[in-house]
């Protein structure tokens, strides 16, 4: 298992249309060998539907798929060796575990296809793997959300896939559990090194486990970077409030001033003009002595939890405009108190919506 | 039940006095109907039930034994008898085996599937549901009759399918179409198809996925479908009447034979042959209820 063979896949210029609304919009994509890429993006952005093109159980309406510079869209779904996990398992309810994980033997070309003891012994090292070999003998419906999803990836394994694909492994399953197979997903990967790719609506768990992040947003690709990146960086303003949380303010900016209400910002325009946001991370926003930073704002409310203390701010001169800041601990903070806040890191994308 | 309800409230009352109020409330709330208006109720439906259903298949079998069991297997024995019972028996096999195959297509169509005329179809199926059965009867005759589209060309070639087995399974098939489709179709709608996309991806031909995957799937839906259609198909009288030119022991059904030997008033034999049929209504409804454990035990695997 350990020299699984590894594939490089390539997406390009992929539409696809569901009668007039566009569900995929000229989307690119590489995946290196090896890698484990997660698909991010709000419910219905298009991530299911990108992963069952790649799969094969849906056809693009235009673009290209390959793996490894050879066609994929040319074969079946049955031919291109690609592993999927569905979001809803979509285990066989009538067979065992057993015959679950045994079916892509089972079922190959006679001239390929192992002998009953190497099908046992295959399928015992999967169920192994997955750490479930006492399920053997149950049906699916005598299992947790957490064992049929892992008895789901180890049906998918089970045809050595090149490819492995997962949507939404977790999605529905309780926080805790999620945590858990979370660290085992990426332990896994690590072990059997098959090119994957997950796809999650859940940001913490795509930054914590993929190498690579793709962030989707109505059926194009928003930006594509390490999940530092994807946080510290954000290409658009979409990224921004979709990855961590930011304070988002409505900013216009002209001649290179940027003005909130009338009060004109001590930051930079950053080279957008006209009605823009002003995105600060909330961690970001510098708590000072009034007249030094950007904005000046009477605290309302404090929270102390762990190591930070969170406030609501509201603005002064523009009392509907309510910021909640992290600052540390000893930046003792109390309700009524006038500060500063001055942006340490920020981002201004043009557009309002 | 109650011995639940009186530990939680002596136990919880001090912390929680809610549950000790709600449980009673709910429990008139299930029982409205005072005792009287529940008896009157009940009685009703068993009167109702006994006088329709049990007394008349009670006769039929006390009239089918009146002359005595020699009487009884001497009707059966009969050659038209035994015509009867084997065209019966040839025509529901060759018709269900039909529907077995149309039903189980269109069903997988229109469950697995998305396309034009779609709605249409599933009206299709409807059809014989809502048409008389003379009247499905008719159409064949329409068709097949001297007169009809195709009685020419058969003539000149020879066939018989008018009062013949042909038209006889025809108008069968017809008439029980809907029963094995209606069966499958919500349930492999239920189903959805992503087993089956899994079978697919996992190599297996669209042939394998079908017979791994979607029928056993679907298994006792279908054994239900089955048995309903072919109840109906052995007790189907009014179509196949108007097909079958009545040739005595050649094209009459048991139900055909019941009536012809009834209005002779040869009544020992026209019981004889109904007593098969409620026979077989009767283990048509043990099979449905053993069927019907099978199917809600195969419910909660559907859900993830
Ligand atoms: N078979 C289909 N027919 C019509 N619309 C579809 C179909 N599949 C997906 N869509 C639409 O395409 C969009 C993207 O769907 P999907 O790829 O499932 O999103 P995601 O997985 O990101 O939640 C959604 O708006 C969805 O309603
Ligand atoms: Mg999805």
């Amino acid at each position: 298992m350990k020299d699984s063979p590894q594939v490089t896949i390539e997406v390009r210029n992929i539409v696809k249309q569901f009668g007039a609304f566009r569900a995929l919009d000229n989307v690119d994509l590489k995946v290196a060998n090896g890698e484990l890429l997660a698909l991010l993006g709000p419910s219905g952005s298009g991530k299911t539907t990108l992963l069952r093109i790649i799969a094969g159980l849906d056809w693009p309406d235009a673009g290209e798929v390959s793996f490894d510079g050879e066609n994929a869209l040319a074969r079946g779904a049955g031919e291109r060796h690609v592993g999927f996990v569905f979001q809803h398992y979509a285990l066989f309810r009538h067979m065992t575990v057993f015959e679950n994980v045994a079916f892509g033997l089972r079922v190959q070309p006679r001239a390929v296809r192992k002998d009953e003891a190497a099908i046992r012994a295959r399928v015992k090292e999967l169920l192994d793997l997955v750490q479930l070999d006492w399920l053997a003998g149950r049906y699916p419906s005598q299992l947790s959300g957490g064992q049929r999803q892992r008895i789901a990836l180890a049906r998918a394994l089970a045809i050595e896939p090149r490819i492995l694909l997962l949507d939404e492994p977790f999605g529905a399953l309780d926080a805790k559990v999620r945590k858990e197979l979370r660290q085992w997903l990426r332990s896994l990967h690590e072990e059997i090194n098959v090119t994957s790719i997950f796809v999650t609506h859940d940001q913490e768990e795509a930054l914590e486990v993929a190498n690579r992040v793709v962030v989707m947003d109505k059926g194009r690709i928003e930006q594509i970077g390490t999940p530092g990146d994807v946080y510290d960086n954000p290409a658009t303003a979409f990224v921004h409030s979709f990855i961590g949380e930011s304070i988002i303010l409505p900013v216009d900016v002209s001649e290179g001033h940027v003005k909130l209400g009338s009060r004109v910002l001590n930051v930079d325009a950053n080279g957008a003009s006209g009605p823009s946001k002003l995105f600060v991370r909330r961690h970001d926003m510098h708590v000072g002595p009034v007249g030094e930073g950007a904005f000046d704002g009477t605290v309302r409310r404090v929270r102390s939890f762990g190591p930070i203390q969170r406030a609501d701010i509201a603005l002064n001169g523009d009392g509907d405009t309510l910021v909640e800041i992290d600052a540390p601990r000893d930046r003792n903070l109390t309700a009524g108190d006038i500060v500063s806040l001055q942006p340490r890191r920020y981002r201004i994308f043009a557009g309002r919506d | 039940m109650t011995l639940v309800t009186i530990e939680t409230s002596t136990s919880a009352a001090a912390v929680q006095p809610f549950p000790s109020r709600v449980a009673p409330l709910a429990r008139r709330d299930a029982r409205t109907e005072p005792r009287l208006v529940r008896g009157i109720i009940i009685t009703l439906a068993l009167t109702f039930l006994t006088v329709f259903v049990v007394l008349p298949l009670a006769l039929v079998f006390l009239e089918a034994f009146s002359k005595g069991v020699g009487f009884y297997l001497k009707a059966l024995a009969d050659p038209e008898a035994l015509a009867a019972i084997w065209l019966t028996l040839v025509t529901a096999a060759i018709s269900v085996s039909l529907n077995l195959v149309f039903g189980v297509a269109a069903a997988w169509a229109i469950a697995k599937f998305e396309f034009r005329g779609k709605t249409l179809l599933i009206t299709l199926i409807d059809l014989p549901f809502s048409v008389s059965p003379v009247i499905s009867g008719l159409v064949f005759v329409l068709l097949f009759g001297a007169q009809g589209f195709f009685g020419p060309w058969l003539m000149a070639h020879g066939i018989h399918v008018l009062f013949a087995l042909p038209a006889i399974v025809l108008a069968t098939a017809f008439v029980t179409f809907p029963f094995v489709a209606r069966e499958l179709i919500p349930l492999m709608q239920e189903q959805g198809s992503q087993e089956e996309e899994a079978a697919i991806s996992l190599g297996a031909s669209g042939w394998r996925t079908f017979l791994l995957v979607t029928l056993p799937n679907v298994k006792w839906g279908l054994l239900y479908g089955v048995l309903l259609c072919n109840a109906r198909a052995m007790g189907e009288f009014g179509a196949v009447s108007v097909v079958s030119g009545h040739i005595r022991g050649e094209t009459n059904t048991m139900p055909l034979l019941v009536e012809i030997l009834y209005n002779e008033y040869q009544l020992v034999g026209a019981f004889a042959i109904a007593s098969l049929l409620a026979f077989l209504a009767l283990v048509t409804l043990i099979v449905k209820t053993i069927l019907e454990g099978h199917l809600d035990e195969g419910q909660p695997a559907s859900d993830d």
